[in-house]
């Protein structure tokens, strides 16, 4: 499956590494050693740094962080790139998403196949994304993207009320919601299809300056 | 995967009777002559060459059409699961002879055999499948330069299936459509349908990975049940764009084509029925082309849309390089991966790195994208350079150069500090609060800054010969700032003169032009970041305030993501849906028109609320300036320590109690925004806070300076220093006691009060008057940033703790970003630009005191600098030094010239900025008016659809279809508009109906 092969041998090396060594000192290894024993080899670790917004202690912090999810399933050797996926129930859990009401949509998002398991390149995808440094553009294409429930490039009145139901927790009668969504429709809909184009809601996006600091996921 | 291609192309049974049925074959086979006939007539002065190029395939490739088409078990091959993929090679297949075609039948069928384990998502190993696919087309096939090319195109295209995971939803279109070079002109339209930004091109691309999510799953996973209907409804989508080619080769070979290809193929067959819609097409196609930028950037498209140098140089060197490259392909192979890559490779590493962070793709398409362009980079280099050990040290000293700077991101990101608080106050309360708290981490790194700068600059060298201090110091000291300190180097009386100098040789150190240099300095860097960082934020959040209007839609989609507490979603969640029913209750309600009386009252409310506000304001500054004075005069009489915190005290006072008094106004004034209000309260307070300090400025300035004082500088750094810690001192109060006895009241005593929300605004006035005060003190007292650092440091963890047991989060969606930007604008405006004139005033006019300081015995503290010019020049060296000071600084014309020129280039600025927002207007006006001819079209449509039905109701589903696609829908639509979205969508109409 995975561009370098060697998946399975991947998801059997030694699960006892987490514990034998601590973040600090791998971390240290990666940056002062290179291709040694190591998570990274500077290659990679470079070529996230160019594809994320992060820098490499970011980068490290992050592997952890996702390590840490499945920590049977990641190995701690990613020089070989297994195709390990963590599946969405773990990274649905973790504290940043765990609250949040389009925590699914997210995972299905930045996922391969929509399914919500990610990758490690997932992961650092939608982090990146949500990271503080993403522009406006990149952020508003994947919002868009997250709205859209049913993956049809637009957002229709059906995608705005399951926004809306997920927002309120279902706290607006059912007139009120699909008065909502005439409204949003009314306000950005600008060429008056009946639905949000990416056009439409990037239109929006410029008059809500506060979405840049609101699409945002610390890490 | 076998199993789902028969599956798919069997149950489109739809698809299916359209191709077994001979009159249809016929049907198309004529047409696709007719088609290629009408270039030929036509005379289209954009693709001349590619047109021709598809008649000559065509007339190769009638033969080969015919013949399977005739061929009896055409159906049943369809059974074989790799049929979409034949349709890969149908140029060379065209370019062979007819006897060939049935062996390139079958070769294809075992060539997707192994591309079938690629679809199951291994994208690394095309290379097997392609490698045995070659001999069989070299073999096949006699070497005609044309067809090669043809072929290698389409190898692309193979590869580039294989490679894009995402694709394979959608049975190979994607990679079919994409490689197809040579109908550049459909490609132009294509773009044409997508032209407003990168993003929706790629939308309204095939190839884009993300836009064919849904059907993906079942594809990759095989999913037995994956419904061709599914297919149906997306593939218009993706297939909007028409594909000439397409529709020749894919009518005749693939009965698993889906719709919009079907649709392509009929559409000539639209010109057998006598209406020549093929022309208005092209026409049309050919006027967006022309409009379309990227038609031309493309690099398929120069010339003649098929000899493409950048293909061809690829392909050489896509057998040299093997496997790297063949993973690259899925970017050359599509036009935007071209035409990014293009536009890559002559940016510099920093831009490339950037655009690469932006695109909106998958890490592993970055990667590819990245790896592409270092290695046409290299390449380019090797050309020009020819030199290769050059070319290698170049990319390995930018390589170093770029791993040394994010190194040095790495160390900067590391200092930022608190991160982790931040995120859990984010978390807890949302973006709004948070910005205060990023506020206060902004003016932290400020201060720290200008410490350092003061630190190194003025301090440390006067360290080196300071003074044995005599003065006792008895603890008071810390309160009142006098006593001990007044002789440290705290104070701007305890520096020297003279010029310090260590041994005999050593090199000299003019104090007084350290201290007005270093000061001098810090400001002007404090200047130029307020400006930057203003202006970021103006730029971020203020793109066009024209826009902005109460919308429901921004509460929708701005949920704040920040917020991760579970308990703060819900009450977040809560808060919105309140939100969402005011706005609802409003709209529905419309304005509510006030009566004449209403509206006098309201108007009378907020004259008397200014008025009583801003006379507040003024006598609590008559009030100070005579406490001040009193006090002046007190304490030369009474020599009491203590006495001299009174007038800090009572200043301290005004700050806290009378905004408080202010917010009380809102129970008289009513506002129809809530934002007017809190923009008013932050008026009437910002005015409060500076009238204070303006006249406890001029105090300064006009009575301490010009009295016999012996030290006035210091007096004033002494004065500024007590404020500065009476106001951090009441802060503290305000947050252990104030705040905690609200909440005591609030949960215990008064439970209809509840717990407070955090009052941004006021705690953010309060953090922009301290940082007044040590602006203007900078002078009088050097160290005065490391008081306010340590003052900021302990409050924002008395802030944080107070705000964690204290506070709820905000009920209201703030305008957390234009706040922000409020507070920095204020923080430059009234603060910093005053602090700038008091500065000036009294380096220009004042006389420094005789007996201490740095500028002892000058008329005033500019002298200093005169003198050194003088000095200067006497000595031939820095003879530009004094230049510089006669021609630039110190010339009137200069600034006189300046100022005009930045005049113009303001004045021409805000003209183009008036002209961008007529077009904004006008832009806006043309999409509304677009979606009105879409809607119209759209209606018009099912009219005619309607009429069909009933004029024709025994008709199969079939003709339904042909007629739905092929016949008034071109016609119209390539005549009214050439928004390819909207022949997307139409079809999509007709899809649901």
């Amino acid at each position: 499956m995975g561009r370098c092969g060697g998946d399975r041998q991947a998801e059997h090396l030694p699960t006892r590494w987490p514990q034998l060594l601590d973040p600090g000192t791998l971390e240290a290894v990666v940056l002062t050693m290179g291709s040694k024993q190591t998570v990274f080899t500077r290659e990679q670790l470079e070529e996230y740094q160019d594809c994320t917004f992060f820098t490499r202690k970011e980068i490290m912090r992050l592997f952890y962080r996702y390590q840490d999810l499945a920590p049977q399933l990641v190995p701690l050797d990613y020089t070989g790139c297994p195709a390990v996926k963590v599946p969405y129930e773990l990274i649905g859990s973790m504290p940043e998403l765990k609250d949040n009401p389009f925590r699914q949509r997210i995972a299905q998002v930045f996922s391969d196949d929509g399914d919500g398991h990610m990758t490690l390149d997932n992961f650092l995808d939608m982090f990146s994304v949500m990271s503080e440094m993403a522009p406006r553009d990149l952020k508003a294409y994947y919002a868009f993207k997250i709205y859209d429930f049913n993956n049809d490039d637009y957002i229709c009145a059906w995608d705005l009320e399951q926004t809306v139901t997920r927002l309120t927790r279902g706290e607006l009668s059912a007139e009120e919601v699909s008065l909502v969504c005439e409204k949003v429709l009314d306000e950005a809909d600008s060429d008056h299809d009946g639905r949000l184009s990416l056009e439409d809601f990037r239109n929006m996006i410029l008059r809500a300056p506060d979405f840049l600091s609101t699409f945002h996921i610390r890490i | 995967m076998a199993a789902y291609y028969r599956n798919n192309s069997y149950s489109n049974d739809e698809d299916y009777p359209d191709y077994s049925r001979p009159q249809d074959h016929n049907k198309e086979y004529l047409k696709i002559q007719n088609y290629l006939d009408i270039p030929g007539s036509q005379n289209n002065p954009d693709y001349p060459s590619s047109r021709s190029n598809a008649h000559s395939v065509g007339s190769r490739t009638n033969p080969g059409f015919s013949g399977s088409l005739t061929e009896p078990d055409y159906p049943g091959s369809t059974g074989t699961p790799d049929y979409p993929h034949i349709r890969n090679n149908p140029y060379s297949e065209d370019s062979r002879t007819s006897p060939d075609y049935h062996r390139s039948l079958s070769e294809p069928d075992y060539n997707e055999f192994q591309n079938n384990p690629r679809h199951l998502g291994s994208p690394r190993k095309p290379e097997s499948p392609r490698s045995q696919r070659n001999p069989d087309f070299a073999d096949s096939r006699i070497s005609e330069n044309y067809a090669n090319t043809r072929r290698k195109l389409d190898h692309f295209g193979t590869l580039e299936e294989a490679d894009y995971p995402g694709a394979k939803g959608n049975t190979n279109h994607p990679g079919q459509r994409a490689n197809f070079n040579h109908p550049g002109s459909r490609r132009g339209l294509g773009y044409a349908g997508s032209r407003v930004s990168p993003y929706t091109d790629f939308l309204g691309q095939p190839d884009y990975p993300g836009a064919e999510n849904q059907p993906n799953p079942c594809h990759s996973f095989g999913e037995p049940d994956y419904p061709g209907s599914v297919d149906h409804q997306n593939s218009p989508n993706f297939w909007g764009e028409p594909d000439y080619p397409d529709s020749k080769d894919g009518q005749g070979y693939s009965p698993s084509e889906i719709r919009n290809t079907t649709r392509w193929g009929n559409g000539p067959s639209g010109i057998l029925g006598g209406e020549n819609e093929e022309y208005p097409e092209s026409i049309e196609m050919t006027s967006v082309k022309m409009a379309n930028p990227y038609g031309h950037a493309l690099p398929g498209a120069p010339g003649n849309g098929y000899v493409n140098p950048a293909f061809m140089g690829e392909n050489g060197s896509l057998g040299a390089n093997g496997n790297l490259l063949s993973s690259e392909c899925d970017w050359h192979g599509s036009p935007q991966g071209q035409k990014l890559i293009e536009s890559l490779i002559p940016m510099t590493s920093r831009d490339r790195v950037k655009t690469i962070r932006n695109q909106p793709r998958t890490m592993e398409e970055k990667r590819k994208l990245r790896n592409i362009i270092d290695k046409e980079k290299s390449k380019q280099s090797h050309h020009t350079l020819r030199l290769n050990c050059c070319a290698h040290c170049l990319s390995s000293i930018s390589l170093g150069c770029r791993r040394s700077k994010n190194s040095l991101s790495e160390l900067l990101s590391s200092i930022s500090l608190w991160q982790k608080t931040l995120k859990v106050i984010g978390g807890k309360f949302g973006t709004s609060v948070l910005c205060y708290f990023n506020f206060l981490r902004w003016l932290l790194k400020f201060n720290i800054f200008s410490f350092i700068l003061n630190l190194s600059f003025i301090t440390v060298p006067q360290l080196t010969v300071a003074e044995r201090n005599t003065l006792p110091f008895t603890g008071l000291e810390f309160l009142t700032g006098a006593g001990y300190f007044k002789k440290t180097v705290m104070y701007y009386g305890f520096y020297t003169n003279s010029t310090i100098r260590h041994g005999s040789s050593g090199a000299s150190y003019n104090m007084q032009l350290a201290y007005i240099f270093t000061i001098g300095a810090c400001l002007i860097v404090c200047f130029f970041s307020l400006l930057y960082s203003m202006a970021k934020y103006f730029r971020n959040n203020f793109i066009n305030p024209h826009l902005y209007s109460r919308g429901i839609a921004k509460l929708i989609f701005c949920w704040d993501f920040t917020v991760t507490h579970d308990k703060a979603v819900k009450l977040k969640q809560k808060n919105l849906s309140r939100e969402i029913r005011e706005n609802l209750s409003e709209i529905l309600q419309e304005n509510v028109k006030f009566t004449f009386r209403q509206q006098l009252a309201r108007f009378s409310a907020h004259v008397a609320a200014w008025l009583v506000s801003t006379g507040v304001a003024v006598a609590c500054c008559v009030a100070v300036y005579y406490l001040a004075e009193h006090n002046s005069k007190f304490l030369h009489t009474h020599k009491d320590p203590g006495a001299v915190l009174l007038l800090p005290f009572v200043v301290s006072c005004i700050n806290l109690a009378v905004p408080r008094f202010y917010s009380m106004f809102g129970l008289v004034e009513r506002y129809e925004m809530p934002r007017h209000e809190v923009y008013t309260l932050l008026i009437r307070n910002i005015f409060l806070k500076i009238s204070i300090i303006g006249i406890l400025c001029y105090y300064w300035l006009n009575i301490v300076a010009l009295s016999d004082e012996e030290c006035w500088e210091t007096f004033i750094g002494q004065e500024i220093y007590r404020l500065l810690l009476m106001d951090f001192v009441f802060s503290l109060a305000d947050s252990f006691l104030g705040e905690f006895l609200r909440r005591i009241i609030g949960t215990r005593f008064i439970k209809s009060l509840g717990l407070q929300e955090f009052d941004i605004a006021r705690n953010v006035l309060e953090l922009i008057y301290a940082q007044t005060l040590v602006w203007i003190g900078i002078f009088f007292c050097p160290l005065l940033p490391l008081i306010q650092m340590i003052a900021l440091f302990i409050m924002f963890y008395v802030k944080n703790i107070s705000l964690m047991m204290n506070f709820q989060p905000p009920s209201k969606a703030w305008r957390a970003s234009q706040m922000m930007t409020l507070f920095i604008f204020l923080l430059f405006f009234p603060s910093f630009t005053g602090v700038l004139c008091t500065l000036a005033i009294t380096i220009w006019r004042l006389k420094p005191s005789g007996t201490c300081g740095p500028f002892r015995g000058l008329p005033s503290f500019i002298q200093s600098i005169y003198l050194w010019i003088d000095t200067l020049r006497e000595r031939s060296g820095y003879m530009w030094v004094v230049w510089i000071y006669q021609n630039l600084i110190g010339s009137v014309h200069f600034f006189f010239i300046l100022t005009l020129i930045v005049l113009i280039i303001t004045y021409l600025y805000w003209q183009i900025t008036e002209g961008r927002k007529v077009m904004i207007r006008l832009l806006h006006e043309q999409i509304i008016n677009e979606g009105k001819d879409k809607m119209f079209l759209i209606e018009k449509l099912t009219k005619l659809q309607e009429m069909e039905k009933r004029a024709n109701p025994s008709a199969l589903i079939l003709e339904r279809r042909e007629t739905e696609q092929h016949g008034p829908l071109h016609l119209m639509e390539g005549s009214a508009t050439s928004d390819l979205r909207l022949r997307r969508s139409v079809q999509e109409d007709y899809l649901k109906a």
